[in-house]
């Protein structure tokens, strides 16, 4: 017998991301992740759930554990009347695309792609394709919205087409055609990047005839522009009674998944990319940092740890020993894209690499600004990394040291940070740029008299001449 | 059932270009009944005209 969930009527775990599909809503409360569907949602899920793929996307772990549920009280979320409750699992942390690699959103690509034709071998389809419905278990991308199984209705083109463009290929060919990253317009823009803007950066005679780039891009602009006033409805009749069918929807996606999977980007070597090997430390001053890290690391088990500038991962790797999930946040694209690459290639699913900076962090987006969470609304860590970051955040970001430790405050977490004095050479580096005593609060002892304010210093050591690590646990 | 998502018209028809060869044949049927007014798209603003075929079969 399906468990007995709890009473989910109130309106404040409703999931404020999952109205766009009126079929199927989504409740989050501490005893799991429910969904709400309709009647004609409830007929897909059962055409889904006898099916072969089910079983196998539920054994291979491609689609979030997803169970038959009963709510003692149903909320009246939908359009129409709910017939039906399933209960997932939970993600370990919610990620979006504007916060992926490049690597991270082809491989969601790939995914989404896999899905959909493996759905169409059993009359099944994806009614969208939208990378906010694939999430992580560490480097391991998980597809969570099962409300998108459908039953397919053979001769129509694929619905999910344009929306696969725009938030998948377009950014995806952005950055490896031109080098753009795609970060700025998927955050500026929840819809992604329509078909006449894709075409206004990708129809240079140098562009237009990359893999993928006259149909999907520039052909398809200009059909958006000249069919834009034809009815949907029509043309989809018209397409089926000229002989569209299954068989073409797969090569249609079969020609995509060949045109995705030939998207390479040279993550250009940044000045962070080598840090990990060319770094200013000795081995010795590396060695005793790392002791130093996973002593407090391993103080306690923490559900979730942050590693805030993670650059290569290394002091990421350690606090995974001792936490469930570790999100590993670095500004830098190339770094976090070779971060990925190399904890998908160990399959590793403990540590959630993002692209993020401290001093611009995702902020809450969408529809009246819930539809997608800032970054410390997602779950605030217990134990929170911040090695090597002090001084780009407050020098070259210009934070003052205290609101960069009123930040840190706030997240409630113990907290090891390092400070590098304003003799370290990386500081003078930064600083070189600059009129002579620029960013004058950025001095140990005043860095030091504002950490005891806010935090209780339980540990603190030299990892060399200008460096010092803090270990400390936030003030009542 | 209506999809949730608007499909958009130019992005069903390009798939059939995006479909490569195995979509031809389809590219050129639907094309060739345009052609010989056995079938025409009908655009929306043609509703306001007077002389506007019925939309009532739509």
């Amino acid at each position: 017998m399906a468990p007995r969930g709890p009473d989910l009527a109130a309106e404040r775990s409703v999931e404020p991301g999952s109205f766009r599909d009126p079929d199927s809503r989504v409740l989050v409360s501490p005893d799991g992740v429910f969904r709400v569907l309709s009647a004609a949602a409830m007929e897909d899920w059962t055409a889904l759930e006898a099916s072969r793929l089910w079983q196998d996307l539920q054994a291979d772990g491609r689609v979030v554990a997803t169970e038959r549920a009963e709510l003692d009280a149903v909320p009246d979320l939908l359009a129409t009347e709910p017939a039906g409750v399933l209960r997932h699992e939970r993600v370990p942390f919610v990620s979006y695309p504007y916060e992926w690699p490049f690597s991270m959103l082809k491989d969601a690509a790939l995914l989404q792609l896999e899905l959909t034709r493996r759905a169409l071998a059993e009359e099944l389809t994806l009614k969208d394709a939208s990378p906010y419905n694939v999430q992580w278990r560490g480097a391991a991308p998980v597809f969570i919205d099962v409300g998108s199984f459908e039953r397919l209705r053979p001769g129509e083109p694929w619905a999910g087409y344009r929306q696969f463009c725009m938030l998948y290929l377009y950014p995806l060919m952005l950055q490896a055609y031109k080098d753009l990253p795609f970060h700025a317009a998927l955050r500026g823009s929840l819809d992604g990047i329509p078909p006449g803007q894709a075409r206004a950066v990708l129809s240079g005679s140098g562009d237009r005839f990359r893999k993928g780039v006259l149909a999907n891009v520039v052909l398809h602009a200009r059909m958006e522009d000249r069919y834009a006033g034809v009815e949907g409805r029509q043309v989809k009749q018209e397409m089926r009674r000229a002989g569209f069918n299954t068989a073409l929807l797969d090569a249609t996606m079969g020609k995509l998944e060949r045109v995705v999977r030939g998207l390479e980007w040279k993550a250009g070597e940044t000045a962070w990319t080598g840090y990990g090997e060319d770094n200013s430390y000795d081995a010795d001053a590396a060695a005793r940092k790392a002791a130093f890290v996973r002593e407090a690391c391993a103080r306690r088990r923490s559900g979730l740890a942050w590693d805030v500038g993670c650059n290569d991962g290394a002091y990421a790797r350690i606090a995974a020993e001792h936490a469930d999930v570790v999100v590993a946040l670095d500004a830098d694209h190339a770094t976090v894209e070779k971060l990925y690459r190399r904890l998908r290639d160990e399959g590793r699913t403990d540590v959630l690499p993002l692209v993020m900076s401290v001093t611009d962090p995702s902020p809450d987006l969408g529809w009246r600004g819930r539809e997608r969470a800032s970054l410390e609304r997602r779950g605030t860590p217990d134990l929170a990394l911040c090695l090597a970051v002090v001084h780009h955040v407050c020098i070259t970001g210009n934070v003052p040291v205290r609101e960069l430790l009123d930040w840190l405050r706030s997240l409630d977490a113990t907290v090891v940070v390092e400070f590098p004095d304003r003799s370290d050479p990386m500081v003078q580096r930064l600083l070189s740029g600059k009129r002579d005593g620029a960013n004058p609060d950025y001095d140990r002892a005043a860095f030091e008299r504002a950490l005891e304010e806010r935090f209780a210093v339980d540990r603190s050591a030299a990892v060399s001449a200008t460096r010092t690590l803090y270990e400390a646990r936030p003030r009542a | 059932m209506l999809a949730y998502l608007d499909p958009g018209t130019g992005s069903m028809l390009v798939q059939l270009i995006v479909g490569g060869l195995a979509a031809a044949g389809v590219a050129v049927k639907l094309y060739w009944r345009r052609l010989t007014n056995v079938f025409r798209f009908r655009k929306d603003d043609d509703r306001r005209l007077p002389s506007a075929e019925s939309d009532q079969d739509g």
